[in-house]
Formats: structure tokens, sequence, C-alpha cells
């Protein structure tokens, strides 16, 4: 019968659960006993069930196994059919026959029954036969002749190993850290079971408990016929090997589970794809695709990236709307067209509409805002902060307010509103830098709640409740509209053109009679427009607006093609996005060029929602440091080749890299992967050179052993033609730079073959020079932990493929690699290894030391440390495979 | 990919199978043979060809030896082959049948890594593979199709050969692949895509050779030199299962399930449920086990008859117990030191 002995298995862990349950039951014993003979034979029935469902199992299983050999014997029969007719037959029968005769003699009828005949068989091998000799009554010689298997050399043993073009990080399962090991001595049968120091295996957590159907069974039908109480929870408890908590929170969840069942059809969520914001849209994206080398879950850095935002970006093209034509026929471009004609007339001299931003609308936006924050306060009508929206939805509805009774009038209220001792030039910049630090203060928050949770809900709301406030600084606006027109100067004029595209289609600045009518239809307008934007729309217009900047025609087509019109994107980008679009600005001193700064808000966007808390920890500090190659005193240590080259992880600062910068705390240099700026002061910043192919030291990039990148450097340049399928003309006078061969993988075709010391050896196929590179030493990233476990194992079987890589990695060719790997060590080498830094990662290259002949074989000094190095590799020529280590330290291979 | 541990707790449990033979089934040796001085690692009966049904080899040391059972339950010696080199020691064999003329082949391999193609009935050496990195521990035969050969290594691969063209057409190793020595593997008895391999990293692994059964036809036909073959590495198997928690020496197909044994003194018989569209997902279910007492030394074999009515386990060095697993058994022939094979045939002889 079925072994219910369960508890045997069970952790101490487990037990100890039970024994808690045990006594709880103690307690209120008298009331739980018939709960516990009823659950008993639950329990029974449960479990008679589950032998059934086996026996039922193995039944169907024996027949389709039956039919399944019927099979393989027609299959086997159907050779013999096959074969009767021809001469082939039976190939073995004549054997088989002779066979028969040579046992003829002896007495067969008495070996049936017990062990009467033992044949005993005796090689002769020098004769090469094989004498069969029986024991039993009659003693009999049988004489077969041996069949030789010609001498095949055997291999030198190996263990099969993948291909790596590409070093790859080590993936989680393949840890040997923490797992028990056994090892069987190669010679006797002993075990050795090598399980790592105690203390290094970590404690088992807390694991939760995994119900299964029959526990699930019991416990629904437990309570349904008990009750969710103590004495049920507690009995149960006894069965299984759960917490009361895990029981009382499962017998919730089937409860749920069996109402919904019950509660007639299920009801299909089909929620729209578009309710999702960008973030969780392109959560999958941002979490598989790696940046750094363009594919979707990369194995050198993972997936999950910290994403880091450059600080720069690529300048979009800003076409003036005069060239443009109109995307189709729901452009804005027509729309604006009939605007025009219905406007010019009021508006007069306010003849350009230049929509993309320009520098004085961003002025004004800045001050605007800062304006309506102002009169707000005056007014009193400050809403509270922690309504983050409140602010913003009020911008802009103060915006297109306000915006739509020209900005001079805004100014004249404000300089009524602030001290009026200030000129009114000077005054824009004090009130913004007075309103700055404000601003900033309440950035974070702000963003976390634009960025994490749906925007369609503040803004919403929050458009219902600009609506009054529009009317307000409408009347206001009515107010000072009188004199409106009587400042004109060039900017204000600017500004105002501006201002006015801005507002909504329906706002008209100059009918200020008609004015009030029309409030309330625009207001719907508004608010009927921004709630029709899904927060994915949104998101995808704000992802517009960073790639395509203002350019609503391409934002409809690209991003939003199918959803939203260019109309519609260009509305909600003067109504709503616009002003969503000048919120980041708040956040940062209004010190620079405002031109650049318009560019720079979505790209603070962008930083500000990187995933710190998928940050690694791994900023921390080392003992030895190095900086940019300007310094001279890195150089030496470079050449060194005793300290440890450094990972190098992407900072994310913006701007510039202060002290905090992880990259300088570590010690390394900023990379084009940094979120920084290019002027970053810690930026490598590639080299000049235009001669010796930035093969000597006095290129930096190569004193600094890195490889030269055409992104970085200036005249190291990779073509991939002459000019004629159109790609870019090479830059650099047609300088050729020799520190890319990494990065290129321009490698010498190396051959795998028996080595001429010991096991195999890589052989190079073409004679190279001096200094030439080979190829890369490629393998599984592990850490240094892990590279000493590993170590362990390999010393038994010894042979070791870790090479050290950086502080932080060792490169384990062990399982995969790739030829190099073979290459043996030799203390008077012909080749070298050396760590370079190829776009941001650290590679090992195998570079040639003296000229080498084709078909040689390559050997390099594995630089083992002192007190590392196998005995064998202490005397001149060695092998790895050969001898037994016998240092209690890992052998580890070292580039110089 | 995430190994797949059995379900624990209430409606997991095993069922405890047994082993004892019934009386009415209870096998007495019946002749006896001492072949050489040493231990014969292997023994198999060709279940590749009705015509020679009657014929079995085994293997030891540098030796292969075939035999032929007779009707009055003796066996005679049929042919002896020795490998030149005398430190060869064959761990395994495997019956295999040539594309062309059906002739019975015998493939046997052992601590060289050389894998051996054997043609009995022209009593010449076929062919050799070279190309596994180590030791071979065991060799089956895919009974469909019998000219394809697997083969499991201490290099932690297992290969797929063609004995027809002597190529090497798939490597299963890798990312997914075994950790350490794999000690046996096993074709699905019906799905001539899928197998599995277990070894000493303590894991039961189904592979499936689906996406790349292009290259298993391709080999068929191939012409050029069988080291131009494009040998493609399958590194991801379809289901990892953490059956045991020690070596697993043995695993064997019955039906759609899996038979397993490692070092605890028991067979454990449970069911992989793969997923067919997310390879490396799925769950196992332990149905059986099967009690086999002093069973505690690893690298003992077992193995079932033609009908899988069957199965035979040494126990310890010494002990050989059958276990009827149906009925129908006839023939059971039991090698010392590793494994014990059954088949379906006339009278019992006992090999020791």
């Amino acid at each position: 019968m079925a072994s219910l002995s369960k508890a045997s298995d069970s952790s101490s862990q487990r037990s100890k659960r039970s024994d808690q349950g045990m006594m709880g039951r103690d307690a209120a014993a008298a009331s739980a006993v018939p709960i516990h003979g009823n659950l008993t034979q639950l329990i029974r029935q449960i479990k008679s069930g589950r032998l059934a469902y086996i026996k039922e199992k193995l039944e169907a299983n024996r027949k389709t196994l039956q039919r399944h050999s019927c099979a393989l014997f027609d299959v086997a029969a159907a050779a013999e059919v096959a074969s009767r007719g021809t001469d082939g037959g039976n190939a073995l029968s004549q054997r088989a026959a002779e066979g028969q005769s040579r046992l003829a003699g002896s007495d067969l009828a008495n070996g049936i029954e017990e062990r009467d005949v033992v044949y005993m068989q005796e090689e002769n091998l020098a004769a090469g036969t094989l004498v069969l000799s029986s024991s039993g009554a009659a003693a009999q010689r049988t004489v077969v002749r041996f069949v030789k298997l010609p001498l095949v050399e055997r291999i030198p043993p190996y263990t099969t190993w993948i291909f790596l073009d590409k070093n790859q990080r080590m993936a989680d399962d393949q840890s040997v850290v923490g797992r028990r090991r056994i090892y069987y001595d190669p010679v006797g049968n002993e075990a050795l079971i090598c399980s790592d120091s105690d203390e290094e295996i970590p404690e088992p957590e807390e694991e939760k408990h995994f119900f299964t159907e029959g526990e699930d069974q019991l416990i629904w039908r437990a309570t349904q016929e008990h009750g969710l109480n103590r004495e049920v929870v507690n009995v149960l408890c006894q069965f299984i090997d759960a917490t009361p908590s895990e029981i009382e929170e499962r017998s919730e969840v089937l409860f749920e589970k069996n109402e919904k069942h019950s509660a007639s059809s299920d009801k299909i969520e089909s929620q729209l794809s578009l309710d999702k914001t960008m973030d969780a849209v392109l959560d999958s994206f941002d979490n598989l695709f790696c940046r750094r080398c363009l594919v979707f879950d990369c194995r050198l850095h993972g997936c999950s990236q910290n994403l880091v935002f450059p600080c720069e970006k690529q300048p979009y093209s800003l076409e003036p709307d005069e060239n443009k034509k109109p995307c189709g026929h729901q452009c804005y471009l027509r729309w604006r067209e009939g605007f025009q004609e219905m406007h010019d007339d009021g508006l007069g001299g306010c003849a350009t509409y230049t929509m993309e931003s320009g520098t004085a609308s961003h002025k004004v936006d800045v001050n605007i805002m800062s304006e309506s924050e102002d009169s707000n306060r005056e007014k009193g009508n400050i809403r509270s902060m922690t309504l983050v929206g409140t602010s913003r939805s009020k911008i802009i509805s103060s915006v297109s307010a306000e915006e739509s009774t020209t900005p001079p009038s805004a100014d004249t209220s404000e300089t009524e509103n602030v001290s009026s001792d200030l000129p009114p030039s000077s005054l824009r910049k004090h009130k913004i830098s007075k309103h700055g630090p404000r601003y900033r203060e309440r950035s974070p928050g702000k963003r976390q709640k634009v960025f994490t949770s749906d925007i369609s809900f503040a803004s919403n709301i929050l458009n219902k409740l600009s609506i009054p406030e529009i009317r307000d600084t409408r009347q206001e606006s009515r107010e000072s509209g009188g004199d409106k027109l009587q400042i004109v100067d060039e900017s204000t004029k600017k500004t105002s053109s501006k201002d006015i595209c801005g507002e909504s289609p329906t706002t008209t600045t100059d009918n200020v009679g008609r004015e009030s009518n029309k409030v309330s239809s625009t207001n719907n307008l508004l608010e009927h427009t921004l709630s029709c934007w899904s927060a994915l729309e949104r998101d995808l217009y704000l992802k517009g607006i960073e790639i395509f900047g203002k350019n609503s025609c391409l934002i409809a087509r690209n991003l939003l093609s199918g959803l939203k019109t260019c109309m519609e994107v260009a509305n909600y980008m003067y109504n709503n996005g616009a002003a969503m679009a000048k919120r980041p600005l708040l956040n940062k001193s209004i010190s620079g060029d405002f031109a650049e700064t318009e560019q720079d808000y979505m790209e603070q966007d962008m930083v500000s929602r990187t995933r710190i808390y998928r940050r690694r920890g791994r900023n921390r500090k080392l003992k030895y440091t190095w900086k940019s190659a300007g310094h001279p005193t890195v150089r030496k240590r470079i050449g060194d080749g005793k300290q440890w080259y450094t990972q190098y992880n992407p900072c994310v600062c913006q701007q510039m890299c202060g002290k905090d910068c992880p990259c300088v705390e570590n010690g390394t240099c900023c990379e084009k992967y940094c979120g920084c700026s290019k002027s970053c002061k810690n930026k490598f910043r590639g080299c000049h050179c235009a001669k010796s192919q930035c093969r000597s030291r006095q290129c930096p990039c190569f004193a600094a052993n890195r490889e030269c990148d055409p992104d970085v450097c200036r005249n190291c340049w990779v073509s991939c033609g002459d000019g004629s399928l159109g790609e870019p003309p090479a830059r650099g006078d047609g300088y050729q730079c020799g520190n890319m061969k990494l990065l290129l993988k321009q490698q010498q075709r190396i051959l795998l073959g028996r080595s001429d010391v010991a096991g195999w050896g890589a052989f190079i196929k073409n004679p190279v020079h001096k200094n030439d590179y080979l190829g890369e030493y490629t393998g599984e990233l592990i850490s240094h932990k892990e590279a000493d476990k590993r170590g362990k194992i390999y010393d038994r079987a010894n042979s070791s493929f870790l090479f050290d890589l950086n502080d932080q990695y060792v490169l384990d060719a062990y399982r995969k690699g790739d030829k190099l790997k073979f290459a043996n060590h030799s203390s008077n080498p012909n080749c070298y290894a050396k760590v370079m830094l190829v776009a941001g990662d650290h590679r090992v290259g195998i570079y040639a030391k003296e000229h080498i002949e084709a078909s040689e074989e390559l050997f390099y000094d594995y630089r083992y440390g002192p007190d590392q190095a196998p005995a064998w590799a202490r005397r001149p020529k060695g092998s790895k495979k050969d001898e037994a280590s016998v240092s209690h330290h890992r052998a580890h291979k070292v580039a110089r | 990919m995430a190994k797949l541990g059995p379900g624990q707790g209430l409606g997991c449990e095993a069922a405890e199978g047994s082993l004892v033979p019934s009386r009415k089934r209870e096998y007495k040796p019946c002749g006896k043979h001492t072949e050489g001085k040493r231990p014969l690692y292997a023994i198999g009966f060709n279940f590749m060809d009705a015509r020679y049904y009657d014929v079995f080899a085994t293997v030891g040391g540098n030796r292969v030896t075939t035999y032929r059972c007779l009707e009055n339950g003796s066996f005679a010696l049929l042919q002896a082959y020795i490998d030149e080199d005398k430190d060869e020691s064959f761990y395994t064999l495997s019956w295999a049948r040539d594309h062309d003329d059906g002739s019975p082949l015998l493939v046997a391999a052992g601590s060289n890594g050389i894998i051996r193609v054997i043609n009995c009935a022209t009593e010449k050496l076929a062919k050799s593979f070279v190309g596994h990195g180590d030791s071979i521990n065991e060799i089956r035969t895919q009974p469909l199709k019998p000219s394809l050969i697997i083969s499991a290594s201490k290099d932690e691969s297992v290969r797929l050969w063609n004995v027809h063209t002597g190529i090497c057409i798939l490597i299963f190793a890798g990312a997914g692949g075994h950790r350490n020595e794999v000690l046996s593997v096993d074709f699905h008895p019906s799905d001539i895509e899928c197998f599995a391999s277990c070894g000493m990293d303590n894991t039961v692994k189904i592979w499936s050779m689906k996406e790349f059964w292009l290259y298993v036809d391709k080999s068929y036909s191939w012409t050029d030199l069988p080291s131009k073959f494009p040998t493609k590495y399958v590194q991801f198997p379809v289901l990892i299962a953490a059956v045991h928690s020690n070596y697993v020496d043995c695993t064997r197909w019955l039906g759609d399930f899996i038979l397993s044994k490692s070092v605890d003194n028991e067979i454990v018989l449970w069911e992989p449920k793969t997923k067919e569209q997310s390879p490396g997902e799925g769950s196992i279910d332990i149905l059986q086990k099967y009690p086999v007492p002093e069973c505690d030394i690893w690298f003992i074999k077992f193995s079932c008859d033609f009908h899988f009515n069957q199965l035979a386990i040494a126990q310890s060095l010494e002990l050989a117990k059958m276990a009827p697993y149906g009925d129908g058994m006839k023939w059971i022939i039991r090698a010392p030191k590793t494994e014990t094979s059954v088949a379906a045939l006339p009278p019992v002889v006992m090999l020791d």
C-alpha cells in the first residue's frame, strides 16, 4: 500500500511547525477531537483517491507501452521478413551451428537442472585464441579465434565545451557556491563528500508552503464542514506542513476561487492594452534590451540593467512650419490655416505661428508659470501641494487663459504684485530664481506621481478643478485686456504669437466681448480632448516629443498612427502636453541656455525614470584606483600588471559627474554609455592620433590598455565600403587605426591540435608579426567567490581555465570559451595576454610576443601569482594539465 | 534553466511498488560461464532484429563476446573480439542494425571514449567514432531507426551518431546540459525525437530533437567526410528533473513514464509532464517507488525485458533479484558488477 511516511522527508523546520500545531491542539483538544476524526477520514479519502489515480495511470501507461513494444516488435520482425528472400538470411546462423556443434559433446541435459556444467574460458592472447572448456561431466575444449579491433589512437581528454565569440555572464543556475558536491576518488570507489565548509552553505530560507491539490481539497472540505476557525486550522496544521496563517490564507484563496467558479460564467476581463502606461508596456523592453550591445537578452550585460539615458540627445531637425506640407487632411497645418484666416484680422501683427519651441517661447513659458503661480498665491488660491497635479493644471489653465490675453498684461499685473522697485526687464529673472527652489523641492514628488500612476486620472480631475480658475483669470485678463496691444515690442510680439498658438483653438484672444460665451465651450472641449487620451497615448506622445520634438505630424504618424490624428496631437500639445512638457524645467536652475533646456527637460524626465531600485550595489570602494589616461601616474600602473582593473558600470549622472558619481568613486572613466554629458571631466576622450596606427604608447587609448572607439576617437574610423553604397565618408583622412582588433574581431585563424607538450594545444595557421592580435580568450564571467569554488573543483581535475579579468569578474573557459583556452603555459612564451577595455567591457586579447611562423604552437605565460602557481608552473617548461597542483590556492591566469 | 523537484505533500505521495519475485516465477541459474578474469560491465540481447533475438553479447576489459542461446537452455560462444589497446575497458554495448543490408551491428565503447562499431555478420570492425572527450558510460540504439545510436560520456555530453554514415549528428551539452558525467541515456519507446539522460549531477534531463530532426535526415544522405557534417549543439533540454539527491546511474522509459535509480535503495517511477510551448517548464509527479534493499552502490544498472514486463537489477555486487513487473518472464542473464539483462525468450540461463 501507499507509503505514507512523509515525516522522514520533512525537514526539521517543518517538523517543528507540526509540533507547534500539536501544542495548539492540546489547548483545544476537547473540542478538536471530532474535527480530528473527521479530517482523518477526509485524508484517508484523498489518499485512496491518489492511489486510485496512480493505479489508473499505470494501467493506461501499460496499455500504451504494450502498443509501443508491439510496434517495436514489428520493426524488428520486419527486418527478418525483408531479409528472408535474400541470401543474407541469418548471418549468424552458420556460426551458431558451429557453436552448437562445439557443444554437442557435452551433457546438456544435466545442465538445465543445476550448476552442473561450468564453462571456463582461457584467453591465449599470444596465439590470439580463446579456449573454451567445460568442467561438467564431459570435459571438452573448443577454440575460438579472436577478431582483433585495430588500434585507434585516443584523443586527449576534454570536457565538452561550447564556442563563445563573446564573453558571457554566468547564468544564476550555474553557480556552484553553496551547493553540496560529491566526489568519488578516481581510483578507488571511496566516496569523498566534498561539501564546502558549513558556514558557506546558506541557511535555507523560510520557504512558502506550496499547497497541493489534495491539501486544497482537504482545507476546502474541512472549512466547508466546520467553518474557518482556530480549531480547524490547528487540526489542519497537523496534517499539512504549513503555518496556521498560511492555511488561513489559502482557505480564503480557495473560497474566492470557488465563489468565482460558481458565479455563473467567468467574466472575461478584456482590458484594452491602451489602459496600460508606457512604463508597463516598455517594461519588458527596458528589462530585456541591452543598450550597450543592442540586442535583446544580452548574455554579457544581463537583463534588468540599470537604465541610463544620456543627457545629451541627437538634435532633431527643426523644420520651419512654413516649409512643411500637411501630412494629411487631418494635419494641424490645415487647421492652422483655417485658424489663421479666422483670426488674422484680430491679431494684426502676430503673423508668425512658429509652433516649434524657440528660445523666446521658452522664456515665456517659464515666465508665465511663475507668474501664474504668483498670482494664484496672491489670490489665495493655492491648492495643497500634495496634489501636485493641481498646480500643473492650474498652470495649464492659466497659461491658456493668460496667454490668450497677451503676456504684457500679465507682466503688468505682476509688476503690481511684486515689489515695484525692480525694473521690468530684470524682474523676470529675479522671479524665476526666487521660485526656483520651491519648484525643485516639489519636483520629485511630482515626477513620481506623473510617471508612476495614471496621468489621465489626475489630469481629469484637475481639469475640472481648473475650470473655475480659467474663468477667474479670464475675468482678470479681460480687465487687463484693454491695454494688451499697447505695448508692442520685438519680444512680446513674438511671445504673444506663440502663446496664441498654444491656446485652444476656440479661445480667441481678441474677441474679448464674445469670450464669456465661449468659455464654457472651451472648457468642454478641453475636457473632452484631454480625457480621451489614454495613459499609453499620453506616454507615447511624450516619447514622440522626445524623439521628434514638437512635430505633431511625425508624432502622429510614427507613434500614434491609428490612435490619434495629427490635429488631435497638435491640439493636445498646446493644451495639455505643452504645459506638461514645461514642468520638468522647474527642477533645475535656469541658468543655461534656454534653447537647450527645452530639449533637456525630456531627457531629464527620462533620467528620472531610471530605476534606482534595480541598481546593483556594486559600487564598492577599491584599494587601487586609476583615472583617465591623462594621469601620468596611471600609465605606470597599467604597465605594472599587478593590480586589477576595475569593472566599469555606466553612471546615471546628469550633466557633470561630481564626487558622488559611481564612476568617480570606482576610479573608472566615464564612457559613452554613461548618462553624463560629453564635457564630463571624468569622461575618457579617446585619442587624436594621426600616426603610428594607435599602436604605440603615444596613443592615449593604447597606453590606457583600451581599444580605440570610433564613437570617441577622432581619427579612428571604421568604414565598410568606398562610399558607393551611401555610407558616410570616412573621417580622419584614411587613417588606419590598428587598435580596434578586438572590437572588429579581426583575429587570426587558430587551430586546435595535440600539443607537443601535453594534452591539447592551440596553433596558429598563418605567420604573424610581433604584437599582432591573435584572438580573444573568451569565457563565462564569474565572480571571484564563484571562481574560488570552481577552482577547487578544477584543481581536482587538474585543469583550470580561470583567467582573472578585473576586480569583479574572473573568466572561466571550462565549459564555454574558444580554442585559445587550450594554449599552454610556458615561462618562455611566444604570446602574451592583455586585458583591454573595449567599449566599456574588459576583454582578454592574446597577442604575439614575437614573430610566429605558420602552424606553430602558441604559449603564453599564465602569470600565476607566486603563491598560486602549481609546482609545474615554476619549472621552465611545463603544462597545465600534467601534474597535481601542490598549492592550496587555485591556479589563475593573469594578464600582464 | 530551473530544475524541477517533485511535488510534496498530501495528494502527491508515491505508491509503494514491490519488486519481490513471485514464487511461481523465481529464476534459478542453470549454467555458469566464466569469461576471463575481468569483470563484465555490460550484457545485452539483440532486440533490433527478430532474427537474432537469441543472440546476446557481453563486454568486459578490452573484449567483446557474442553468444547464442540454445534450445536446451545452454548457450554457445559465437564470436570474440579484442581491442588491440590492452588498456581499453569497455563499459557498455548496444546492438544496432545496418541501414543497407540489415546485418547485425554491435556497438561497444568504454574508457577510451572511442565507439567501436562491429559488423557481426562479417566479423569485422565497421567503424570507430572518435570525438568524445572522455570515457563513454552508456550507449543506446533508437529501436525505430536502428542505425541511430546515442552515447553518454564522462565529458558531460550526450551525442547522437549515425552508425550508417559515421556522423556525429548532434551534441547535447552546453548551457542546459549536464554538469558532471552522464551515466545513462534511454530513448523514448515511441517518440523518436525524445530521450532521457541522467548523470552525476543528480539530475535527469529530457531532451527533444524536434527542431534538429532535419540534421538527422541529412545524416543519412551525407556523402562528404563525416567530419565536415555541420554537427549541432543542443544546449537546452525540455525538462530537468531533480528526482534524486545523489548520482542518478540508470534511467529507462516505461511508456511515457520514467524509471530511474540513484543510490537510495529504490527505483522511482515518475511521470514527466512537459509543456510543449515552454521548454524548461512543467512538473514531475512521482508515482511509485520500488524499494530495492542493499542497492546503495552506484553504477549498478537495471534493465527490462522487451515487453517491459520484467525488470532485473543486481543488488550490491552479489545478489540478483528478478522483479516481475507483469508476466512473461522467460530468460534472464546476469552479469556481475554492473548490469543485468532480461529477455523474453525461452529458458533461463545465468551467467556469472
